[in-house]
């Protein structure tokens, strides 16, 4: 498939948005969806739904085959050595949860600490730091340099003898740092501490290949890869998830249940009670394969020159300030404006149907070190052009001229 | 939509230079306002003499320009307004926002009211309602003076 003309695979782009051709730079927050994947949810809705796992009937069972060619489709894309390392959560916040519950459950004690860093997103700070209350764990975080990246020597000077847990994001939603994953869990492992990733917006921007990074878990939130809402991925290291303990109790989950005691199932079911997201993990695997139809490559080289572009063309607009400068950066350009807040510039960009993030990106801690309330913030995705940040541009200058800035 | 009516002249000018951004001494009541979506945050300071009139009022804070000129403008009104006059207006344009097309309140001159008329604007923006109103909710708090913090999301 061609990257050039992918637009036109996502049927939102046909749609006028308040008159207006859509502007859609709001990717990192969630991406659009290809017209394959919608299509894939109105089908199995229409011609083949059952729930999985349970039933022994026909469509329970081609569901049931649907569903796990998912998983594989997954552990594939990602290189994970085994189907059972791949979970099915409702989304990267349950995944982050999961392991921050299991692991305090049955690995982390009193006085433990867990190593995070300025750059993380709330939802993989907020688990952890329910340990802190629980546990009375200590969370430590490594500072950013001023460039907005975490190098590798402000990580080793945080570790300290006991450090049980470094999680980490893969790519910061706010500077687009890229963490040097592998290098960071080589050594973690070495002081035997668990590296747990926030691949929120490092899976749908960077080639993934989860034993080559090594870590011991991987968090996915689909509805960011061009896949459905309501879904996240957990990947877990083999002997990880069959020594924690479950994490949520119900129907799937179990072996056999009786009155004075329950025994659980095996993975991937240990981790998945209840009715899953049924359809959205059946659409995933079309986005999957939209991925791999585009290739990996290309989307990394596409999105690599969209960012040079509007980091080169913002960055000749005076007054427009941009946060961080990391030299290994991807999906995300962040900006604030002299003198406009990011809410204005937001109100004022939609009137153009530019979309656009404003706020603190659930990165407060961030903002905080940054001294700054808010950002503004571009975010790309396959479907992205040049002219996208044209018009981004165009409507900033619009920005300025009703603030009177120069 | 339109955006000249959102960022109207006077909104844009008390938004770049807000009146009584500062803290009032001897304050009596206070209370902090925050939009945990945005990050803006407000605190409100107010002096209540014997006679329940507001001596001074006064806030800090940050945001965007709607909620600076929202504070910036409410600040003004309600300086020297006895207590219950003060409730009467924020509930007019309290009421005024959420669903009347004019004020009613017979306390305000008409240039008062052609000021607030002009935060109207956010009307058409569901999204830009709370940065209006912050600020207001966080006066009747001060007022009230029952010590909880203002969220924009409980």
């Amino acid at each position: 498939m061609n990257i050039d003309n992918i637009k036109k695979e996502f049927p939102i782009f046909d749609e006028k948005i308040q008159n207006n051709d859509l502007v859609y730079l709001d990717s990192a927050n969630s991406s659009q969806k290809p017209k394959v994947v919608i299509d894939r949810i109105n089908e199995f809705y229409t011609k083949e739904f059952s729930n999985v796992g349970r039933s022994i009937h026909y469509l329970a069972v081609a569901a049931t085959n649907l569903y796990e060619n998912t998983r594989s489709s997954v552990q594939k894309y990602i290189n994970a050595k085994d189907k059972n390392e791949i979970v099915f959560t409702k989304g990267a916040t349950e995944a982050l949860n999961l392991v921050a519950n299991t692991l305090g459950q049955k690995y982390l004690n009193e006085g433990d600490e867990i190593l995070l860093t300025e750059l993380e997103h709330h939802s993989n700070y907020v688990p952890w730091h329910y340990l802190r209350k629980s546990k009375n764990i200590k969370i430590n975080f490594a500072e950013i340099n001023e460039d907005g990246e975490i190098p590798i020597e402000n990580i080793e000077k945080k570790i300290t003898p006991k450090t049980k847990v470094i999680a980490i994001n893969h790519l910061s939603n706010v500077t687009g740092a890229i963490l040097p994953i592998k290098e960071i869990t080589e050594i973690a492992h070495a002081k035997d501490i668990i590296v747990v990733v926030d691949g929120c917006q490092g899976a749908p921007h960077l080639k993934l290949d989860v034993q080559d990074l090594d870590c011991d878990f991987y968090a996915i939130s689909c509805h960011k890869m061009y896949g459905p809402t309501g879904l996240g991925i957990l990947y877990g290291k083999k002997k990880w998830l069959e020594e924690l303990p479950p994490y949520q109790g119900g129907g799937g989950m179990i072996k056999e249940v009786k009155k004075d005691r329950i025994t659980y199932g095996d993975l991937p079911n240990k981790y998945e009670a209840g009715t899953m997201a049924t359809a959205q993990v059946i659409a995933f695997d079309k986005s999957i394969k939209f991925l791999e139809s585009i290739g990996i490559e290309n989307i990394i080289k596409h999105e690599k020159e969209l960012i040079e572009y509007g980091q080169e063309i913002l960055k000749k607009n005076n007054s427009v300030k941009l946060i961080g400068n990391p030299k290994n950066k991807g999906g995300v350009i962040s900006f604030t404006i002299e003198g406009v807040h990011p809410h204005d510039i937001a109100t004022i960009l939609d009137e153009d149907g530019v979309a656009i993030r404003a706020g603190h990106h659930c990165c407060q801690i961030l903002h905080d070190k940054l001294e700054i309330p808010a950002s503004a913030r571009a975010s790309v995705g396959v479907y992205n052009t040049k002219s996208d940040f044209d018009q981004l541009n165009e409507s900033i200058n619009k920005c300025k001229k009703i603030f009177d800035l120069k | 939509m339109n955006l000249k009516e959102l960022y109207q002249e006077i909104i844009l000018e008390h938004g770049k230079n807000p009146r009584n951004l500062r803290k009032t001494e001897n304050f009596n009541k206070d209370a902090k306002g925050n939009n945990p979506l945005c990050g803006d945050n407000v605190h409100v300071y107010l002096k209540l003499n014997n006679q329940r009139k507001v001596e001074d009022i006064s806030f800090e804070g940050s945001g965007c320009a709607i909620s600076m000129a929202s504070a910036s403008i409410m600040t003004d009104l309600i300086k020297g307004k006895s207590d219950n006059e003060a409730k009467e207006i924020i509930d007019d344009f309290l009421g005024m926002i959420k669903e009347n097309p004019e004020l009613k309140s017979t306390i305000l001159e008409e240039d008062d009211k052609t000021k607030l008329m002009c935060l109207s604007g956010v009307k058409q923006y569901p999204m830009r309602v709370k940065c209006a109103t912050l600020s207001w909710h966080t006066l009747i708090s001060a007022m009230e003076d029952d010590g909880k913090q203002v969220s924009t999301e409980d």
